[in-house]
């Protein structure tokens, strides 16, 4: 099934019959079989699915972190297929910010200088005002001399957060960003997620497999075997009991 | 910004590179300052002579030393007397020494070189110059001045050793400089042929015109060298012992060199792929590829400024202890005191940095490919540890390594050794590459006994598991193992093989060497007892060239065959060039010119010297001339009687206390030792890097109820397992291929050879490779043990 949200040309993401297979012959395994799916500019959408399902080779494909063996992704306008590695890196340097389960930050580097490091990898050289005013957005304006390891795991998410979005990206992607966390942890970090999609207007795709967590998105897509199987619409207030408990529910359908 | 804040963070990462980097540094600078030190210079007895006249130059001997033809007595009295008359020029002094030494209580003082004597005649002390320090210059022909270093007052008598023996002489004087003058009647007697004539100029007189005006009076009777070009002058025996000084020094350079590449290659492959989340992570936020390359080139690049920085001062501070040593060890020419010069001390520097770069090169190749996905990926079983480079150069070394183990029985006597050692080379190296495979089962299957303790099992199973970590540490011990076993043995089983074939050949029941003097005196082989066998040694020139000779009487030939056709006048070649009845015309020692007729030609292996001639006929143009060994038939070793530096020994410990073994023994200590030295580092480097990593498997070990003192005890019972292991694959491979140097040999000298294997150093290795995993990997764990405690 395709789902298609809004007008393409404000699409920050646009995945386009996608195909992944990984290994040949016998062995070969379709994670992706088609997916076509669109990721509107300004949007909060969580991906779920059980394990296995390929939630987790959709955001890699759509983030150019893999390559799909068919059909196009572009990001931002440009298509990614084609593109050099190099070219791929600094567009993934332009457009995309990400936040990963664990081991998000350089442990040599301080929180201060993790969130710089894509301005500084990019060759640019951001102003201290500016890297702290990020910081700060994210509630750790104390922390900026800290090295990850002199922070909990909650603020270490953050910290990732604020590097996520330094580089003004079309989109960031976040891969089960809470997993490693504890509940009220997790309902800050959602929260900072959210706030970056409704207070400055930026476009951010969850992989989930936490009913909970996806209740803080707009939107819920349902991956199964590869397949985009179903989608849910969130009320618009954030981790809303009632959607969560239904998004729980399509899941546990999914799984069954 | 990155690299320094990662080298600075994950310090544990680079300390091994750090310290390998650090020697090798030192070790090359306090080479490199001593090496640039050590240059030729102008002797000190010769120093005040502005301009000198030598002369000609012959061929190079057979150790590519230009030798000099000498002047005859005559030849030098009429060159120096026309140098004479020449304006600026006040005297001309013919050089003429010989050997002498002082004896002091019956033992000869001092160990002076035999291309470098202390016996002068007087006039030559004008050439330093030296001056009497007490009491008057010698005259007659029993008088003599000492240097006052001595310590023996004018007017009393002294005992002084010449080739021929030893003479009382009345001391006359002291000098203030080394030597032992006699009168210059007397010194033409001892030294009649003359290589250098030394001018000594007004002090108003450019050496640079004097120069010219006798080069155009010399002609081609000599070469004349001023100022710097004095070096020359440098008597050989010096120039030898620097060569020797220079080569030791180019093998550690070599092996450190060699060593910090593979310690810093192999620390910067576990760095980055133990990082490898990390660099993926920079990867997937936008850091480029060669961004990445050239972070860890950057990190690489922080670590050997600092290191090549604190190496080389460390071996500035090294250096004057490394030169006193090399003199110690007789490799450098006593007085010898480096100083450290940029020349040293910059390409020294320089080559820290370019090795820590080089030698993370490869490393940063790789690092920089990993795919961005791997920063979301949990770290997987460790299963990519052989490379392509590992399997090819692997394959390569065994297939070579088993083919000439199956060529050495079939190639003749001479090449065999070669083959078996570059056999047991090639498969010791083969296993270290492959030992991320052979390793894992080997040690699961020589571990089966552990199987019952619980310890034991997670010991078993986690040195089995992590292969890179496992294989890391086994390989270089079985490396060095190997080669220290292999080379220690090897030298050790091959010096009394060789050494003592003249004795064995010649069935002779003692051999007699010097022992405090650079030969035996006429008198000290004249008291010998039983049957002698003996030579002079000297040295002649056929045709410009010098070849050695020995000067033999009938029946105390000290060579096996037949030199009963050497009569007055005659020759014994061993040389196919020269055939029986050809006339050589031989230039003596002191400068005399003869023919003599070729009595028999000999196969070149037959005679230790080129050429045989009558003894007499020696001692007659050689006053210098001395017996460097002889062999005692009919008499023990004990009957020998001591003095005048005389050193009795069984054959047997003849040839296993050669001078020569003895110095390729110290050449190999200085390898081995480098060797043991750099694995050290490797290894405990590894374990404390690995060890970092394995918190997260304490925390689980401590969580399912092992106590610290428990995890410790597995962790060391590991790490000895795994030197072990290292040791035992090392000896297996060395042994097999000393047993076949061994036969080769047997084969080669047709006697039955011992196998000899210093257990002591080779225990000192694996001890020292020992101690040093166990106390870095104990070290590691306690650390990470104590940072790993619960919050």
């Amino acid at each position: 099934m395709t789902i298609t949200t809004g007008a393409r040309q404000s699409e920050a993401v646009t995945l386009r019959s996608v195909r992944r297979t990984y290994g040949t012959g016998g062995a070969a395994v379709t994670a992706l079989d088609g997916v076509s799916v669109g990721f509107r500019d300004g949007s909060f959408t969580a991906v779920m699915g059980p394990s296995g399902s390929g939630k987790s080779t959709l955001l890699h494909c759509a983030a150019g972190l893999d390559r799909p063996t068919e059909g196009t992704v572009s990001v931002g306008g440009t298509e990614l297929g084609g593109l050099s590695e190099h070219r791929l890196t600094t567009l993934r340097r332009e457009l995309i910010g990400f936040v990963f389960q664990e081991f998000n930050l350089v442990s040599a580097l301080t929180a201060a200088q993790n969130v710089a490091l894509p301005l500084r990898l990019a060759g640019r050289r951001p102003a201290p005002e500016a890297i702290a005013a990020a910081l700060a957005s994210v509630g750790l304006a104390d922390r900026g001399g800290h090295r990850p390891s002199e922070l909990s795991g909650g603020q270490q998410q953050r910290v990732a957060i604020a590097r996520a979005l330094v580089t003004r990206p079309a989109v960031v992607f976040a891969d089960e960003p809470t997993g490693a966390l504890d509940l009220r942890s997790s309902r800050q970090v959602l929260g900072l997620l959210r706030e970056a999609v409704h207070d400055h207007d930026r476009t951010v795709v969850m992989v989930t497999h936490d009913p909970l967590a996806s209740a803080y998105a707009d939107r819920v897509l349902f991956l199964a075997d590869g397949h985009l199987v179903d989608e849910l619409t969130g009320p618009g207030t954030p981790g809303d009991a009632g959607f969560a408990a239904e998004v729980a529910a399509r899941m546990a359908r999914l799984e069954a | 910004m990155l690299s320094w804040s990662t080298v600075r963070e994950r310090w544990t990462g680079f300390v091994g590179s750090f310290i390998a980097l650090t020697l090798g540094v030192g070790v090359l600078t306090a080479s490199l300052v001593v090496f640039v030190s050590a240059q030729p210079a102008v002797p000190d007895r010769l120093a005040g002579a502005a301009v000198v006249v030598q002369s000609p130059a012959g061929g190079e001997d057979a150790e590519s030393y230009v030798e000099y033809v000498p002047w005859s007595t005559e030849r030098a009295e009429a060159l120096a007397r026309s140098l004479r008359g020449l304006p600026g020029v006040t005297a001309a002094v013919p050089d003429r020494s010989f050997y002498a030494q002082l004896v002091h209580d019956g033992r000869p003082v001092g160990d002076p070189e035999a291309g470098d004597p202390l016996g002068h005649g007087w006039s030559t002390a004008a050439l330093a110059p030296y001056g009497l320090a007490s009491g008057a210059a010698p005259s007659a022909a029993d008088e003599v001045a000492l240097d006052a270093g001595y310590g023996i007052a004018p007017g009393s008598t002294a005992t002084v050793l010449t080739a021929t023996g030893p003479r009382e002489m009345r001391v006359t004087g002291t000098v203030d400089g080394p030597g032992i003058y006699v009168s210059d009647a007397a010194a033409v007697a001892l030294a009649p042929g003359v290589r250098v004539i030394g001018l000594v100029l007004a002090p108003d007189a450019a050496p640079d015109l004097v120069a010219a005006a006798v080069r155009t009076a010399v002609g081609d009777a000599g070469t004349v060298v001023a100022g710097d070009a004095r070096t020359a002058l440098e008597p050989e025996a010096v120039s030898r012992i620097r060569w020797l000084g220079t080569q030791l020094i180019t093998v550690m350079v070599l092996l450190a060199a060699f060593a910090t590449v593979f310690v810093m290659a192999s620390t910067a492959a576990l760095n980055a792929y133990q990082r490898r989340r990390e660099l993926a992570l920079l990867r997937a936020i936008g850091a480029t590829p060669r961004q990445t390359r050239r972070l860890l080139l950057g990190e690489a690049l922080v670590v050997g400024v600092v290191s090549a920085a604190a190496g080389a001062a460390l071996g500035v501070l090294a250096a004057p202890w490394f030169g006193d040593l090399l003199v110690r060890a007789e490799l450098e020419p006593a007085g010898f005191a480096p100083s450290p010069s940029l020349l040293a001390v910059g390409p020294a520097v320089l080559t820290g940095i370019v090795v820590a770069v080089v030698g993370a090169w490869a490393a940063a190749r790789r690092a920089a490919r990993v795919r961005p996905l791997e920063a979301l990926r949990e770290a997987s079983v460790d299963n990519r540890t052989m490379t392509a480079p590992r399997w090819l150069f692997g394959g390569l070394f065994g297939l070579s390594g088993l083919a000439l183990a199956v060529l050495t029985p079939a190639v003749d006597d001479g090449s065999a050794m070669t083959t078996a050692i570059f056999s047991a080379l090639a498969l010791i190296l083969a296993i270290t590459l492959f030992a991320p495979v052979v390793i894992p089962p080997a040690l699961r299957t020589l571990t089966l006994p552990l199987r019952r303790s619980a310890t034991g099992e997670v010991v078993r199973e986690s040195a089995g598991a992590a292969v890179r970590r496992t294989a890391a540490t086994a390989g270089p011990v079985l490396l060095t193992v190997g080669f220290a076993m292999l080379i220690l043995g090897m030298v050790k089983t091959m010096s009394p093989a060789f050494g003592g074939d003249d004795a064995r050949t010649l069935g002779v029941d003692a051999v007699v060497t010097a022992d405090g003097t650079p030969g035996l005196s006429d008198a000290a082989v004249d008291r010998l007892p039983g049957t002698v066998l003996s030579g002079l040694s000297t040295q002649v020139f056929v045709a410009g060239t010098a070849r050695d000779a020995l000067g033999v009487a009938p029946g105390a030939v000290p060579v096996a065959g037949d030199a009963g056709t050497l009569a007055a006048g005659t020759v014994v070649v061993a040389d196919p060039r020269w055939q029986v009845g050809d006339t050589l015309r031989l230039t003596f020692a002191d400068g005399v010119v003869a023919p003599m007729r070729v009595a028999a030609s000999l196969p070149p292996e037959a005679l230790p010297t080129p050429l045989l001639l009558p003894k007499d006929l020696v001692r007659q143009h050689d006053p210098s001339a001395l017996t460097l060994t002889a062999y005692v038939r009919g008499a023990p070793p004990t009957a020998v009687p001591a003095g005048l530096g005389v050193l009795a020994q069984d054959p047997l410990d003849y040839s296993a206390n050669d001078d020569e073994d003895q110095l390729v023994w110290l050449f190999v200590l200085v390898m081995v030792g480098m060797s043991v030295g750099y694995t050290s580092i490797a290894v405990a480097n590894t374990l404390v890097m690995a060890t970092g990593d394995r918190r997260r498997d304490f925390r689980v070990l401590r969580l399912s109820g092992a106590t610290d003192r428990q995890i410790l005890r597995m962790v060391g019972t590991e790490t000895a397992l795994v030197v072990l292991f290292g040791t035992a694959i090392g000896a297996l491979v060395a042994l097999p291929a000393l047993l076949g140097i061994r036969s080769a040999l047997a084969g080669q000298t047709g006697v039955n050879v011992r196998l000899i294997v210093p257990w002591l150093e080779v225990g000192v290795v694996v001890a020292v490779c020992a101690a040093l995993a166990l106390g870095a990997a104990l070290l590691a764990t306690r650390r990470t043990l104590h940072r790993a405690q619960p919050r």
